[in-house]
């Protein structure tokens, strides 16, 4: 049986106390958490690889991997505040499947901007649910890290091709170590 | 939380429960083999997807006897349930039904407030 139009207009005007409690679509607020952890488990591999290169010797870049873990830890917040401040529940992550060992030097920085390039397909994702949805509050929100993959993936990137164009034989690692840290992206 | 009975507004109803509101105290109440339980709504919310995340397959094929029972216990709640797999189907259904009715007043609000701009 249909519901008659006195009820529809008293289901409408009840109290709407879901949107009371939080601004965030059920959806919108699981991919949110999803991506706080797969910021956790970046900063996580970061600092395993930040260890690794420290125990090969290759001290600059131990330095850069750790300054990347810390990075992504603050991106990590940036997300979980977000989540708590729209009315959402942000929940602390747990990470699994962080790697101890690595094939090589160059292989690091491989994975590094495989890392970079998943998270990158991440916030496309969210974005698009954004739209769906027609959440243009988080998507205004997602616009920093959009950016912020550009850089990312830049850096990650530039470096990879110094083991070309350096080269690794002879002290070429150790160059190429020397030189991470400086590599920098400047969008103008 | 203790409300009027008669301040209760249903959301959703089966045949073997229903998800009330009330508007005073701004918590809803689960009715459900055979009481009713307040929750808080941010508490409803952590239920439902506690309820929705159980695998009932996994349920059904695992041999051990303590898996014919599935319990929870709510924070904040002075109810335990002990549901069994029949019970667990029909408290997701229910759940998953309220959910929708809580939802669709906001999303048929926002539809009205677009085509009323439209029309302007
Ligand atoms: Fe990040
Ligand atoms: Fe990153």
């Amino acid at each position: 049986m249909a519901p008659t139009a006195p009820l529809v207009i008293n289901y409408l005007s009840m109290k709407d106390l879901l949107r009371l409690k939080t601004s965030l679509n059920e959806e919108i607020e699981n991919i949110l958490n999803e991506q706080v952890k797969v910021e956790a488990h970046s900063s996580a591999i970061y600092l395993a690889m930040s260890s690794w290169c420290d125990d090969q010797g290759f001290d600059f870049s131990a330095g850069y991997f750790a300054k990347q873990a810390d990075e992504e830890r603050h991106h990590m917040l940036k997300l979980f505040n977000y989540i708590n401040d729209r009315g959402g529940k942000a929940i602390s992550p747990e990470i699994v499947n962080v790697p101890k060992d690595f094939e090589s030097f160059r292989s690091v920085f491989e994975l590094a901007l495989e890392q970079e390039m998943h998270v990158t397909a991440q916030f496309n994702t969210i974005a698009e649910k954004c739209f769906k949805v027609k959440d243009f509050v988080t998507f205004q929100f997602i616009q920093w890290f959009l950016a912020e993959q550009i850089e990312e993936e830049y850096v990650a990137r530039r470096i990879l091709e110094m083991f070309d164009v350096i080269g690794e034989e002879g002290t070429g690692r150790w160059e190429i170590d020397k030189h991470v840290p400086k590599v920098t992206y400047n969008a103008e | 939380m203790l409300c009027g009975l008669a301040s209760l507004e249903e959301i959703y109803r089966t045949e073997h429960g229903a998800v009330l509101q009330c508007s005073n105290k701004n918590c809803y109440w689960l009715e459900f083999a055979g009481d009713c339980t307040p929750f808080k709504v941010a508490d409803f919310l952590n239920f439902r997807k506690q309820v929705a995340d159980i695998a009932v397959d996994e349920l059904l094929y695992a041999p051990a006897s303590s898996a014919d029972l599935t319990i929870l216990m709510p924070f904040r709640s002075q109810r335990c349930f002990v549901l069994t797999v029949t019970e667990v189907l029909r408290l997701k259904e229910l759940l998953q039904g309220a959910k929708f009715m809580m939802e669709l007043p906001g999303v048929i609000k926002d539809c009205l407030k677009v085509s009323s701009l439209l029309s302007c």
